[in-house]
C-alpha cells in the first residue's frame, strides 16, 4: 500500500515532468538561450575601471571554459569557478533539461502526494486542479513576489541567502495555504495568512546593484513565461495525481 | 463512480504517516537535487529547469 501511493505520485510526477520540458521548450527556454547572449557583457550603467577588468578575466575565464567543455559555452556563467561542470553523463543541453524536469517532476509529485496522505485528503481527479494551484501559489507565486524567476545574468544577492529565503518562504507558504484551506476555524485562518505574509514582512535578499546587461523586457517575458509554465506543470500535476489516486488508490 | 471516503478499507494511521513521510523525504530530496544542490554538475544539467521553476540559481 505504501508502496502503491508512492509509486502513484512518482507517476503523475514523471507525467507532469513531461508535459512540462515540452512547455518549457516553447516559451522558457528560448528565452534563457536569447537572455545568455547577453550575459558577460558590461552592464550598460557602470563601465567603471574596475568593472573593466573583471570583465576581462571573465572572458578569459570562459573561454577556458568553453575550450574544456564539450557541451556549451552557455553554461559557462560568469565569475563562476567551473572547475567540474558539465551535464552529468555527457548528455545533451535538452536531455539535462528533460532528466531534471522528470526528477523534479516526480519530486513534487512525492511532495504534493505526501502532504495529501498525511493531511488526510490526498488529490482526487476533483480536487486534483486545487491542489495544484496550491502548490503552485506556494511553491512559485509567493516565492516570486520575493525573489521573481531571474534570467541567467540579472543581478542577484549571495545564492545561499536567496535559497535560505526561498525555502523558508515555500514552507510557511504551504504551511499558510494548508491551514487557510484545510482548517475551518477562523483562527486557523488568520494563523495563515499571517504565515504567509512573515517572509514577505522580513524581505527577500536583494542585490546591492541591480544594473543588469540583460535587457528589462526579456527578464518581464521570462518572469511571466516561468509562472506560467509552472502554473500549467502544477495544474497537470495535480490533476494527473487526482486521476491516478481515483483509480489506483480508491482506498486511500 | 462515486469516489467514497471507504474507511474500512483505508490505510490504517500509521501506514498513511509511514507513506506520508516516505514519499515527503523522497520528494524533497529529488526537489533538493534537482533544484537546490550546490554541486557544477547538477547545475549544470539542471540549469534551464532552476531557471524555469524559479529556483534561486547562481
Amino acid at each position: 500500500m505504501i508502496v502503491k501511493t508512492l509509486l502513484a505520485a512518482i507517476c503523475a510526477g514523471l507525467i507532469a515532468g513531461l508535459f512540462m520540458t515540452a512547455a518549457q521548450e516553447l516559451r522558457v527556454v528560448p528565452l534563457i538561450l536569447h537572455a545568455e547572449t547577453y550575459e558577460g557583457e558590461p552592464a550598460p550603467e557602470t563601465p567603471t575601471a574596475h568593472e573593466h577588468s573583471s570583465r576581462e578575466s571573465r572572458s578569459l575565464l570562459q573561454s577556458l571554459a568553453s575550450a574544456l567543455q564539450p557541451i556549451t559555452p552557455a553554461y559557462a556563467h560568469d565569475g563562476e569557478a567551473h572547475e567540474d561542470g558539465g551535464i552529468m553523463f555527457g548528455l545533451s543541453r535538452f536531455s539535462g533539461t528533460l532528466m531534471a524536469n522528470l526528477v523534479t517532476g516526480a519530486g513534487f509529485g512525492l511532495l504534493l502526494g505526501g502532504i495529501g496522505v498525511l493531511t488526510g485528503s490526498p488529490p482526487t481527479l476533483r480536487t486534483g486542479l486545487t491542489w495544484g494551484a496550491l502548490g503552485w501559489l506556494s511553491v512559485h507565486m509567493l516565492p516570486a513576489l520575493g525573489l521573481p524567476p531571474e534570467l541567467p545574468g540579472f543581478p542577484a544577492a549571495d545564492l545561499g541567502d536567496r535559497q535560505t529565503w526561498w525555502l523558508i518562504t515555500t514552507a510557511l507558504s504551504a504551511l499558510g495555504l494548508g491551514l487557510i484551506a484545510l482548517r475551518p476555524e477562523i483562527v486557523a485562518k488568520g494563523a495563515g495568512f499571517v504565515l504567509l505574509a512573515l517572509p514577505h514582512i522580513y524581505g527577500a535578499p536583494q542585490p546591492g546593484d541591480i544594473a543588469s546587461p540583460v535587457p528589462a523586457v526579456l527578464g518581464a517575458e521570462f518572469a511571466v513565461a516561468a509562472l506560467a509554465t509552472t502554473l500549467a506543470f502544477w495544474l497537470v500535476l495535480g490533476t494527473v495525481s487526482g486521476a491516478i489516486n481515483d483509480r489506483f488508490l480508491k482506498t486511500a | 463512480m462515486a469516489v467514497t471516503n471507504a474507511s474500512g478499507v483505508s490505510l490504517s494511521l500509521n501506514d498513511r504517516m509511514i507513506a506520508g513521510l516516505l514519499s515527503l523525504c523522497i520528494g524533497a530530496f529529488l526537489v533538493f537535487g534537482a533544484g537546490l544542490a550546490n554541486s557544477a554538475v547538477l547545475h549544470d544539467t539542471a540549469h534551464d529547469v532552476r531557471h524555469s521553476f524559479g529556483f534561486p540559481c547562481h
